[in-house]
């Protein structure tokens, strides 16, 4: 009875990444794949370990890859710790009685519910340099107007920004989910023991919250990693701002090259770095915290 | 040629082409001549023009056309998706340098052997943009090149003369105010006047050797950068909104000069800047020196894609868009360029004043490589204009990454200088 599953597994899961794994080998391109719409035989050759050492040798023209990879590391851990902490400030504010709470739920939800691509062109009017609205604020009120999306990390920041405002919403909602499943006797307990707000946030909230935390955290990070829109739609091909995947995404689809098999190996390598931090989270959280 | 940066019109052209290859490009019904689906990448205040020679193309032909309407930016992405799976438009208007490209990839047609194969009556460089390897892929719609337009009034007010050198436009900026002398746009294809008025160039193809990063076009985008570090010159630091905020300086008035071609025109002279279209003026680059200003041949083909199940209604619809009739049309009305001398006989193209301010530009313009990478050489050249611009590298080393990447993914053939 378990057929039915290993094939639909194979052919929707392992077929597909196999054929990945296979492009990396090659030298395969839009000029070399077949295609039979076009009556093209495919003409592409095994170049063995060339593109993982192409890519690793971390040459600008192989999108510099080791400072693309510190570059993804800081834009996923910011995106991160912001929208957790965010996200858990604004859940506890809400987990209390009060007017119009449902109002306020729905109203914190509405970025989580536009669509990123629009969002993004938003962003990317809020900030032009000249025009924007953010500019605009800050000169009214006599601060300096920087070149949010220009040619520097100030364009790092900007986009990590918008993924904060995108991303908070979500932490928000499984936080606020995993506050109110929180037993009020636990509260009342702690209350009659004397203990400070700041100590039954410590001792009550946070341990009763860790394995939803655990999980959404876990999530965010696989997810930022990956986030091409936000990226891609705010600042282009902008080298301050490139991460793995949008690196992966210009040389697959861009104006430049159809380069598939050097997309295909930043797609192997961004597997190969999640499943390493997946697997020592998991280590670190079954044996509390400690790793080895 | 126009480089226009992603805006939300951008997403509008991916959702109809989306939906376009979701039914198919349409064959035949049994009778009649199947229906013909023409991708127009022009510009909101161009596309109504094409729009109806298109439809009335059609009509006198005995064929339906159904426009889509594709961004440029996204239209080579979106045609080569579409052309690989076997959907798309029937005819597609592609940039000249997309041809060589695509030709090479067998997503459009030879049309060698057909009767629009027929370079009589064409200019010879927009024609040559249509060849690849001796056989002909399209037939040039529209041609075009970089000029300086100016505001006349504030030229005027400031009595100051349009420059024809850098030396010149620095000299001028002062009662210009400083930088709102000129707005430069920090992309590619705008890089180019500065690195041909210089000597310079992208890539010989017959030597196959690469000059991005040679003395002269590192000298030409040095110029470029002393402009903005003498404040005679201003540019939008941020790369997405550049095109936009250049347009909108211009028509706004806040900016005396920009560089920008024809296609640009239409759409300037509904800013409020130029509700008297005799206040734009149009004249040559500026050069190092007195009239050595050059700058990019651009423009447009029409092709057919490969695999079209409507050849001949496509091939009878680019006859008939092409016709002398309808570049008149289209120059009188849009002041773009003809590709066919016999459209540039006609007494109401040569008084048309954008087309009669072009054409000596359009005459020593520098013709582009017509490689199928040519297409592919401006995104790093972007990167590096505008990091250069924004003075975070030197141009020398900014070229010099330009020519590494050149040459280890795009040409690697090639040597470099």
């Amino acid at each position: 009875m378990v057929l039915p599953v290993v094939v639909v597994i194979g052919v929707l899961v392992l077929l597909p990444l196999g054929q990945g794994l296979f492009f990396t080998f090659t030298d395969i391109n839009e000029g070399n794949i077949a295609n039979p719409f076009l009556d093209r035989p495919s003409t592409y050759d095994v170049v063995g370990l060339a593109n993982y050492l192409n890519v690793l040798s971390g040459e600008p023209a192989y999108g510099a890859f080791w400072a693309t990879l510190v570059r993804t590391l800081i834009w996923t851990f910011s995106g991160v710790f912001f929208h957790y902490v965010i996200g858990l400030g604004l859940a506890m504010l809400l987990n209390r009685p009060m007017r119009f709470r449902s109002v306020y739920r729905v109203l914190l939800i509405l970025p989580w519910a536009v669509p990123a691509f629009i969002s993004a062109f938003s962003w990317r009017y809020l900030f032009n340099a000249d025009y924007g609205l953010i500019n605009w604020a800050l000169e009214s009120v006599g601060l300096p107007t920087p070149v949010w999306l220009g040619q520097s990390n100030i364009a790092l920041v900007a986009v990590i920004i918008v993924n904060v405002w995108l991303g908070v919403p979500f932490m928000m909602v499984a936080l606020l989910g995993g506050l109110q499943a929180i037993p009020a006797d636990l509260y009342e307990a702690a209350e009659i023991d004397g203990a400070t707000p700041w100590q039954r946030f410590v001792h009550v909230t946070v341990p009763a919250l860790r394995s939803v935390s655990n999980t959404v955290i876990l999530l965010g990070v696989i997810w930022t990693f990956n986030m091409f829109a936000v990226i891609y739609l705010i600042t282009g091909p902008n080298p301050n701002t490139r991460i793995l995947i949008t690196y992966a995404f210009e040389r697959f689809f861009s104006g430049a090259t159809r380069d598939y098999a050097i997309a295909s190996t930043y797609g192997v390598l961004i597997l190969s770095v999640l499943l390493v931090f997946a697997t020592v989270y998991r280590r670190a959280l079954k044996r509390q915290g400690e790793v080895w | 040629m126009r480089r226009r940066t992603l805006n939300a019109m951008s997403v509008m052209g991916l959702a109809s082409a989306l939906a376009l290859t979701a039914c198919g490009s349409g064959g035949g019904d049994g009778d009649g001549p199947a229906a013909v689906t023409f991708w127009d990448t022009s510009g909101p205040a161009e596309s109504p023009v094409f729009a109806r020679l298109a439809q009335d193309c059609g009509e006198a032909g005995g064929y339906q056309v159904d426009i889509e309407q594709v961004a440029f930016d996204q239209a080579l992405n979106n045609y080569r998706n579409a052309a690989q799976g076997g959907q798309g438009p029937d005819v597609f208007r592609a940039e000249v340098a997309w041809v060589p490209q695509l030709a090479e990839n067998g997503l459009i047609q030879d049309l060698s052997e057909t009767d629009l194969a027929d370079p009589a009556d064409f200019l010879e460089t927009p024609w040559s943009s249509t060849q690849y390897d001796g056989r002909t892929y399209g037939v040039p719609q529209v041609t075009d090149t970089l000029a300086l337009l100016y505001n006349r009034d504030l030229l005027d007010e400031a009595g100051v003369e349009p420059p024809t050198s850098w030396a010149e436009l620095a000299e001028s900026a002062p009662p210009l105010g400083g930088e709102s002398a000129i707005f430069l746009n920090n992309d590619a294809y705008y890089a180019l006047p500065f690195v041909y008025g210089a000597g310079g160039d992208l890539v010989d193809t017959e030597a196959q050797e690469i000059l991005v990063n040679s003395p002269e076009a590192v000298e030409g985008l040095t110029t470029a950068k002393d402009l903005l570090d003498e404040g005679a010159a201003q540019t939008a630091l941020d790369q997405g909104n550049s095109y936009g905020n250049m347009k909108a300086a211009f028509v706004a008035g806040d900016v005396a000069m920009i560089i920008d071609g024809p296609w640009a025109v239409a759409e300037l002279l509904e800013g409020d800047a130029f509700a008297d279209p005799e206040n734009l003026g149009i004249a040559p680059v500026p050069g190092p020196e007195d009239g050595a200003g050059n700058s990019p041949v651009g423009g447009h083909d029409y092709v057919i894609r490969q695999g079209s199940a409507a050849t001949e209604s496509a091939q009878d619809l680019i006859a008939c868009l092409s016709s002398t009739e309808s570049q008149i049309t289209v120059a009188t009305e849009l002041g773009l360029l003809p590709t066919r001398e016999s459209a540039y006989a006609d007494p109401a193209v040569a008084a048309q004043p954008i087309v009669s301010a072009f054409s000596p530009v359009i005459e020593r313009a520098h013709p582009r490589p017509w490689i199928p990478e040519g297409g592919e050489l401006f995104d790093p050249l972007k990167i590096a204009y505008s990091d250069i611009l924004a003075g975070n590298v030197e141009p020398q080393d900014a070229l010099d990454e330009v020519a590494t990447i050149y040459q280890d993914t795009i040409l690697t053939e090639y040597s470099v200088s």
